[in-house]
């Protein structure tokens, strides 16, 4: 088995999504049925994929600019994973060019207007700019009664939106 | 009993996993698959047909692979072939064993700085190579390898625990 790491934790991730080729998969079941180590370390990344659970957003890429997608309709409220999802997605991510499509968002309090400032902080900080296109119209309102919307741009097309990065 | 250097109670969940891998860790069947890849490696140690104790793990995996297709080809002669649905292994624990590694897993993941679990989402859940998560992320190797490495040591204790308290070997 391979002394990297990194490269064990491919072989496991692959093995685990049944991503593994016939040879690969013999040749790393072979391995475990004998080595302890290999075998607890396979137990341990399916549970951190347990932790995981399923991506909840999406992030895809437009030359230099990250688009943040809700994969599921999503509340940005402080009773719901989907705010703590998209701060860690942010935060945790060195882009600085971020376009959150707020589409699937039925609703926003003060907690998800909070995380969109937070974010909008982290990315102005890093000398970027973060956009928002798509609120829905609950959403929009609000956005535009706290005056959000003055501070984060805010689009309903996302070309434009695209357009107005460069 | 020479067994290449291996103990029955360390191959037992090892072998179990890959069966349950194959067959479905919710087929009533696993034990039994289990228990007979288990008499056929014993018998064939005895009989002295293991002949290089370095490719135990291999010799193993065969005799396992042969039982799980003498298994399926029975099925399908005995009647059409049911659809192997291979489920999550934790289908398998009982309730509470569920439900203590569930807390624990939460507790561990509340734990992760931000950083870290976009790592460890990007490699497990989104697949994506080390250099776009470098990239994505701004960290170094050596950071990736300690975030990846520290995440690790977390949840191996939290199986080790389980383990020993009967939980995640309990299917």
């Amino acid at each position: 088995m391979d002394a990297d790491p990194i490269r064990r934790e491919q072989t496991i991730a692959q093995y685990l999504a049944r991503k593994l080729d016939e040879k690969a998969r013999d040749a790393f079941e072979s391995h475990y049925l004998v080595c302890q180590d290999c075998f607890e370390e396979l137990r341990a990344a399916e549970l951190v994929i347990a932790g995981l659970g399923p991506a909840a957003i999406e992030c895809t890429s437009h030359s230099d600019i990250t688009v943040v997608r809700f994969k599921e309709s999503a509340e940005l409220t402080a009773a719901s994973s989907s705010l703590s999802n998209l701060l860690n997605t942010l935060e945790g991510r060195s882009d600085t060019k971020v376009l959150i499509d707020l589409s699937r968002v039925s609703r926003i309090d003060s907690a998800g207007l909070g995380m969109l400032m937070r974010c909008y902080t982290h990315t102005v900080r890093k000398a970027g700019a973060l956009k928002l296109v798509h609120p829905a119209a609950q959403v929009k309102r609000v956005l535009s009664m706290t005056r959000i919307d003055s501070v984060v741009p805010t689009f309903d097309d996302e070309n434009a939106a695209l357009q107005s990065f460069r | 009993m020479n067994l290449a250097g291996l103990e029955i109670e360390q191959i037992e969940p090892r072998l179990r996993y890959k069966v349950g891998y194959e067959v479905g860790f919710a087929c009533p069947d696993v034990d039994d698959l289990v228990q007979e890849s288990l008499r056929r490696f014993v018998d064939a140690c005895l009989s002295e047909k293991l002949r290089d104790p370095e490719a135990a793990g291999a010799f193993l995996n065969g005799i396992c692979r042969n039982v799980i297709l003498e298994y399926r080809r029975r099925l399908h002669r005995d009647g059409p072939m049911p659809e192997v649905e291979p489920d999550q292994p934790m289908k398998g624990l009982s309730h509470a064993g569920l439900f203590e590694l569930r807390e624990a897993i939460e507790a561990a993941m509340k734990q992760l700085a931000p950083r870290d679990a976009v790592v460890l989402r990007a490699f497990y859940i989104e697949e994506r190579s080390v250099e776009q998560i470098l990239e994505m992320t701004g960290l170094t190797l050596t950071n990736f390898r300690v975030v990846l490495c520290r995440a690790k040591e977390k949840f191996r204790r939290i199986y080790s625990s389980s383990v020993k308290s009967g939980g995640a070997s309990g299917h």
